[in-house]
């Protein structure tokens, strides 16, 4: 608490307040809004996403009827697509019993005459897609897409179902490997960057490193303008 | 968090020092003043000082006098103190205590200015005391005997004048007449006035004599005159017959003679030839030695040289003042002169030593007369002397001192059991590095090597009455050694004793007859020749025996026990058969009572991990009386009697008991109380002590029975002051131990390890380290530790000193020019800065301390120590005026060099008139040959003293004056890359983990900083809102820290959780770049969470376990040389138990020189969760009943809250 002048309440108060909202949040379901920057907050429920000043509007808001028939009709259509995913899924479940009771591995699953890849293949990404569960999968296709626009081309060539599928694996893995690859890129990138502030080189408005008056530099220094472009 | 506090380690400095008959008679005594302890030391008759009695008294002793009635046979002791209150003390023999006869109060607590206790002085016919404060209040106290010869004290008489300063006072010794006071006082309400400054120059220091008029009980000014402004001292001169009264006033360059009436007689003090013309001499301490006959004085100057004065008088007219020079020795806070021709000097840093008079300083030396002082137009004229080697005084004895710890580390370079504690120590030339070891120093005798691999070792007496052991009987796995005591130890075969067989137990039977017991019988040898031999039934040999001197027990193996009697006619008769369940593991027999033909109780324990208590009494002989269960398998077994005490010499009430030590097959002491009556075990104890089975055995120390338990290093369990006390003894392991006493030996204990047969005795009991000693050359400032290679870099500094080279240059010249040959090896003296003892050296600086240059010159050095070897592998001397104030080893990031060493310096550091330096620098080196040996890299200059330096993420941090800045390593010198100057003071201390910063400011206690990498930024989020003088710290955890105040406080600091929570969790950093605190303070402030004022200014603090496996706790080293601890309690209960217990010693056992407990504690701010171990710890010295009225309270027996006083105390040592 601070001991200069007599204004102890105020952190208090501060605390106070916030000990409320924090009870009050509990009561809110986390995931039916959003806490803005500017401090306010989103309800992601109704469909307008109507902008409420604090937790406790929030709560009030929450108890309104027309947020209410707006959530059930979320929880409805929610549950129709859950069924309908367990659909998907079964169907998806039977194609692969049909083929392999055992259904050990999924190359051996493809290898079976009827299988029809196409329609598989657009199952499982329509279940993916679905069930929402992948977005990293989702956009690997985004970004791989030359390489699976490339796959096809080779199993023309080589004309073997088997290596469509087959080179459609890796493709997906060296996908997220240049992924995880641009991702360590980036955080190499910024500890370039970081080093290079801490060493006291500063960015103008333009993104041009130059050097901070108050700090000194060696003479053979590196300079970020020639190393990190 | 709640911590208790315990002192491992006695202030060893000394404030003041008097001497007298405290314990009546003719034994000389020194009482001294250790800061918070006053101790009672005692020469023996080998010359070597003896603690007798130590107490904390929880107070500050600012004074200390001895008074004696006329006619009295005993001196009584008065004391100063921060208490606001006179107290006298009696030591009382009897019980070993001081009593306290008399406590007045006049006047507010805490060592204020215008409280009185800063100044004693004493009637010399012990009718009145004064005491005194720094400035204005004065109290005469009248002292008298009532008709029962008990010492009555008067109410106060004030002296007091307003405006004056007093520099010292001293009783004027006028024989029976009204007793005069002296003092020398500065009057000041001019130069108050006076805002020209002009009065001040002019202010005049005068010498007044304040008369007690005892028939109208009054005191008033009799006499004032100018004296030197330079007069710091006054010592009496003997009057009344014996002398011509007045006093002596030391003052700058001079001694002057000054009486009422008398003109002055003044001669000047010789001056050494080396010392610089602006430097003047000051008297420091002083002792007055008066015989019938005769009377001198012994004056030590600032420099360490004693001058012998002494007054040529017709009766009470002096007619000359000669001052002659005496001896050097280093300089001390008091001498004491005992009239048994000792010379005990309290060093004011370093260790104490007790000197012998060799001559009164009869002979000619350079002396200066008041009849030969000549004044010329320059002034009087000098009379110059060079140092000598001692020829009055011989050194006898030496007392350790630790004062001051300037730097100290708790680490295990030596990869021992425990961790060492390394401590830098000491002044100037006196410094040292002492490595401190917990555990008993001991000193080694012998070490001779046996043919073999002995497996037991036993010393016997020929007779009961002998004084010295006969015969070392060494067992080996097929033979028997027999070695005769005598002027030299030899091989006898004549002794009686089986040769060819092992033994398993030798000892005295009956008054005069020896007895061998070997695994196929006993050997009973006679004193007249005569050998009976009894042998085992069967093919059943004998696997474990138990004797004292009048019984036996063997066990067979097989499990049956055997049990022999001697019996009148000396015959060793079989009484009693007794068959156990199993196997027997160990036995024991207790000793025989006073008084008694049998003891009533053997021990028998067995592989089933039981203890039982057998009885030995004809009426129900073999009966098992109790039975212990045990965690494992017993190994050996001893009875230890602790016979009845009242006080005494050594130790505190406790009536007469026997404990049943056990030691187990997990290396854990067992302890138990067996009641003397019943045989029945209670109050059981264990302790690990190591990683083997403790063997035990019975020895002598000090006359009384102890315990050797040797473990994988040895134990000693002893009484001590009224405690029992179990240490461990610095020394390798030993196999097997008894006690040996001879000629040159009185008590000691053979042992053997290995192949070698050890002699050793044990030192200095009671203490709980022993130190090795390494010089340092000048004043250690601090040290870090070289991790690679496990080496000290120490940086060292001293004010006032000529470097090595110059000194060395003048040394050569002044033998030279006096025609001594230099024998010393002067490049090795240079290294060490005066080896201890060094007879041949002429000279030795530690001694005589360094020539002195002026007061802007400094001297510096920096030294990388192998502690291992304790020598010194690179020494660089700093040059040009340079010295150094901080050190830390860094790596910088991606840097070739590796771990560099940062050493902050200041050039040309001046603190007077105004603080100034020339330039400071940061000194960056590299590690040559495995880190032996240092290069310069380069240095940058800065614009401050660097006082902290420290390695953050892989840069330096240094704290130059009131900036934080970090540097880079550059390739001609650092390169500065961030600064925070928003600090107030001056930054002390730097200490980082991870991305936060935690500074210590000179004044202002802690700021807590984190360094943002992406903006390059330091910012400071948290302070402390409490203004503390830092002189330690120390990173607890993330959030907390530990420092020390310059007032004597330890505390504890955390940051709130929350605070922490939202400084970490800050994603955007705009909290912490835009948060303002109030008053140019931080945002947020840290809490307080532990304090407790020490009494002691702490230098150092670490967080580190002093046992092995041990919790951990803070350690503190002190300027006055202690060392404590601080742990952190583990249940509430304890809490609980120890904060009662604390609250109950603070009623019943108020402290001794009258300071509250807890206002003491609490003497700058209200202690805070921290309970006072030291006071815990007097519960032992309570009389009997007031510890059961204490433990009654507690609902406990006193035998527990021992117990738990024990426990607590070795979970710490």
């Amino acid at each position: 608490m601070s001991v200069f002048g007599g204004d102890s309440w105020g952190r208090v108060a501060q605390h106070r307040k916030r000990r409320l909202e924090f009870l009050v949040a509990e009561s809110v379901d986390a995931s039916s809004y959003k806490k803005l920057s500017n401090g306010k907050y989103a309800c992601l429920v109704c469909p307008q996403n109507p902008v409420i000043d604090s937790l406790f509007m929030l709560s009030a808001h929450c108890k309104g009827s027309r947020h209410r028939t707006a959530e059930s009709r979320l929880n409805e259509r929610e549950f129709d697509r859950q069924e309908e995913l367990n659909k998907r899924i079964f169907l998806l479940g039977s194609i692969g019993g049909n083929a392999n009771p055992n259904s050990a591995t999924c190359s051996k699953k493809f290898k079976s005459p009827d299988y029809k890849p196409v329609s598989g293949e657009a199952l499982k990404s329509a279940w993916e897609i679905l069930s929402n569960k992948a977005p990293m999968q989702d956009s690997r296709n985004k970004t791989g897409d030359k390489e699976l626009s490339a796959s096809p081309a080779t199993d023309r060539t080589t004309n073997c179902q088997l290596s469509v599928v087959g080179s459609s694996f890796p493709a997906a893995e060296a996908s997220e490997e240049e992924v995880a690859k641009r991702f360590m890129d980036y955080r190499e990138r910024r500890e370039r960057e970081l080093k290079f502030t801490a060493a006291g080189w500063k960015r103008n408005c333009h993104g041009k490193w130059y050097k901070d008056e108050n700090v000194e530099f060696d003479s053979d220094e590196a300079d970020p303008n020639v190393c990190l472009f | 968090m709640y911590l208790y506090s315990l002192t491992l380690q006695r202030p060893t400095g000394i404030i003041s020092a008097i001497n007298g008959n405290f314990s009546g008679g003719k034994t000389q005594e020194i009482v001294v003043a250790r800061g918070k302890v006053l101790d009672l030391l005692r020469p023996d008759e080998n010359g070597k000082i003896q603690t007798v009695l130590s107490v904390e008294i929880f107070g500050v002793i600012r004074s200390l006098a001895q008074f004696r009635l006329t006619g009295a046979q005993k001196d009584y002791i008065v004391v100063g103190s921060d208490s606001g209150r006179i107290v006298i003390l009696e030591y009382n023999k009897e019980k070993n205590v001081f009593d306290k006869i008399h406590q007045e109060t006049f006047g507010k607590s805490g060592c204020r200015r215008i409280v009185p206790g800063q100044y004693l002085a004493i009637d010399p016919k012990g009718r009145a005391c004064m005491i005194g404060a720094c400035e204005k209040q004065k109290l005469v106290y009248v002292l008298n005997r009532d008709t029962a010869a008990r010492l009555t004290i008067s109410s106060p008489l004030e002296a007091h004048k307003s405006h004056t300063i007093v520099y010292s006072i001293c009783g004027v010794d006028c024989g029976f007449d009204n007793p005069i006071f002296a003092a020398i006082e500065l009057d000041y309400s001019e130069a108050d006035q006076d805002s020209t400054g002009l009065a001040a120059s002019e202010a005049q220091k005068h010498l007044t004599f304040y008369e007690l008029d005892l028939g109208l009980n009054h005191v008033s000014r009799k006499w004032s005159e100018q004296v030197d402004n330079g007069a710091n001292m006054l010592v009496t001169v003997p009057g009344g017959g014996d002398g011509p009264s007045g006093v002596l006033v030391c003052a700058e360059n001079f001694v002057i003679y000054k009486n009422q009436g008398h003109p002055d007689v003044r001669a000047v003090i010789p001056r050494r030839v080396d010392l610089p013309a602006e430097r003047g001499v000051l008297i420091v301490s002083a002792a007055m030695h008066k015989q019938k006959s005769m009377f001198f004085f012994l004056l030590q100057t600032e420099y360490g040289d004693i001058f012998k004065v002494t007054l040529e008088h017709d009766n009470d007219r002096v007619t000359e003042l000669k001052i002659k020079y005496f001896d050097t020795i280093p300089v001390t806070s008091s001498m004491c002169v005992l009239k048994s021709g000792f010379l005990f000097a309290a060093s004011e840093f370093g260790n104490h030593s007790l000197y012998q008079f060799k001559a009164i300083g009869d002979d000619d030396d350079i002396e200066s007369s008041s009849a030969t002082l000549m004044e010329t137009e320059e002034g009087f004229q000098p009379v110059f002397f060079q140092p000598r080697r001692l020829k009055n005084l011989v050194r006898i004895d030496q007392v350790e001192s630790l004062m001051p710890i300037m730097d100290m580390k708790v680490l295990n370079l030596f990869e021992e059991e425990t961790s060492q504690i390394f401590t830098l120590c000491g002044r100037g030339p006196r410094s040292s590095l002492r490595i401190l070891r917990p555990g008993l120093a001991i000193s080694e005798m012998a070490v001779s090597e046996l043919p073999g691999v002995p497996s037991a070792v036993w010393t016997v007496k020929k007779n009961i009455n002998d004084e010295f052991d006969a015969y070392i009987v060494v067992s080996f796995a097929n033979a028997t050694l027999v070695l005769s005591i005598g002027e030299t130890v030899e091989e006898v075969n004549d002794s009686g004793f089986l040769d060819t067989t092992p033994s398993l137990a030798v000892s005295l039977i009956g008054d005069d007859s020896l007895m061998q017991v070997h695994p196929n019988g006993i050997r009973h040898i006679r004193e007249d020749g005569r050998i009976n031999e009894w042998r085992t039934p069967g093919k059943r040999t004998i696997v474990k025996v138990g004797s004292n001197r009048l019984q036996v027990v063997i066990a067979l193996s097989g499990g049956e026990l055997i049990y022999f009697e001697v019996d009148m006619t000396g015959q060793l008769m079989e009484v009693e058969k007794h068959e156990m369940s199993g196997d027997i593991a160990c036995l024991d027999i207790a000793p025989v009572p006073e008084g008694r033909q049998r003891s009533r109780f053997l021990a028998v324990g067995s592989y089933d991990n039981t203890i039982r208590i057998l009885s030995l009494d004809p009426d129900d002989c073999m009966q098992i009386l109790s039975v212990q269960s045990v965690s494992s398998t017993p190994e050996s077994l001893l009875f230890l009697e602790v016979q009845a005490s009242i006080g005494g010499e050594d130790g505190a009430d406790h009536p007469a008991s026997l404990f049943l030590n056990a030691g187990l097959r997990t290396g854990v002491l067992f302890r138990t109380v067996v009641d003397m009556v019943t045989g029945q075990l209670s109050d059981s104890r264990s302790r690990f002590l190591g990683l083997r089975a403790p063997k035990l055995f019975s020895i002598i120390v000090r006359g009384k029975r102890a315990m050797l338990c040797l473990s994988s290093r040895p134990w000693l369990g002893y009484i001590h002051q009224g405690h029992f006390l179990l240490t461990p003894l610095s020394y390798e392991t030993l196999e097997y131990a008894a006690s040996f006493s001879s000629d040159q030996c009185a008590e000691g204990v053979v042992a053997v390890a290995g192949e070698a047969l050890r002699v050793f005795t044990i030192e200095r009991l009671g203490e709980t380290f022993n130190e090795t000693v390494i010089p340092l050359r000048y004043t250690p400032r601090k040290f870090v530790l070289q991790p690679k290679r496990k080496l000290l870099v120490i940086i060292e500094g001293d004010q006032g000193a000529f470097p090595a080279e110059e000194r060395e240059a003048a040394k050569k010249e002044c033998f030279e020019a006096s025609g001594m040959g230099e024998n010393g090896n002067g490049n090795m003296e240079m290294e060490n800065g005066g080896e201890d003892e060094d007879r041949d050296d002429p000279l030795s600086d530690e001694h005589y301390g360094y020539p002195k240059a002026e007061s802007d010159r400094w001297v510096s050095c920096i030294r990388v120590l192998d502690p291992k070897t304790s020598s010194t592998t690179c020494l660089l001397e700093l040059q040009d005026n340079e010295a150094a104030f901080s050190i830390c080893t860094v790596n910088f990031h991606d840097k070739e060099y590796g771990t560099l060493l940062a050493v902050g310096t200041a050039k040309g550091l001046q603190f007077f008139p105004k603080r100034s330096l020339t330039a400071g620098f940061i000194h960056i080196y590299r590690f040559l040959e495995d880190g032996k040996s240092l290069e310069l890299l380069h240095k940058t200059q800065v614009e401050g003293v660097p006082l902290a330096l420290c390695q953050f993420q892989g840069r330096l941090l240094a704290g130059i004056g009131p900036v934080l800045r970090l540097y880079d390593l550059g390739k001609k010198r650092l390169l500065r890359k961030c600064e925070n100057k928003l600090f107030p003071n001056t930054i002390v201390s730097i200490q980082t983990y991870r991305d936060r910063i935690f500074v210590g400011d000179i004044q202002e206690s802690f700021h807590y900083c984190k360094y943002r990498r992406d903006e390059n930024q330091l910012y400071i989020f948290a302070d402390d809102c409490v203004p503390r003088w830092l002189t330690a710290s120390y990173h607890v955890d993330f959030d907390t820290m530990a420092g020390a105040d310059k007032f004597g406080n330890i505390y504890f600091v955390r940051l709130p959780q929350d605070v922490s929570d939202e400084i970490e969790e800050d994603p955007t950093g705009g909290r912490i770049k835009w948060e303002q605190g109030k008053l140019n303070g931080a945002p947020n402030k840290v809490e307080e969470i532990v304090q407790f004022h020490v009494g002691d200014v702490a230098t150092c603090l670490q967080k580190a376990s002093l046992i092995p496996g041990g919790g951990e706790c803070m350690i503190y080293g002190t300027v006055m040389g202690s060392l404590g601890a601080l742990l952190a309690f583990t249940s509430r209960d304890d809490v609980d138990f120890f904060s009662h217990l604390e609250m109950h010693m603070r009623q019943e056992h108020p402290p001794l020189c009258g300071r509250d407990h807890m206002g003491y504690r609490s003497a700058y701010f209200p202690v805070k969760d921290v309970i006072d171990g030291d006071l815990c710890e007097q519960f032992p010295t309570l009389p009997l009943d007031l510890q059961r009225k204490i433990a009654d309270e507690l609902d406990r027996t006193p035998g527990e809250i021992l117990k738990k006083l024990e426990e607590i105390r070795n979970k710490i040592i």
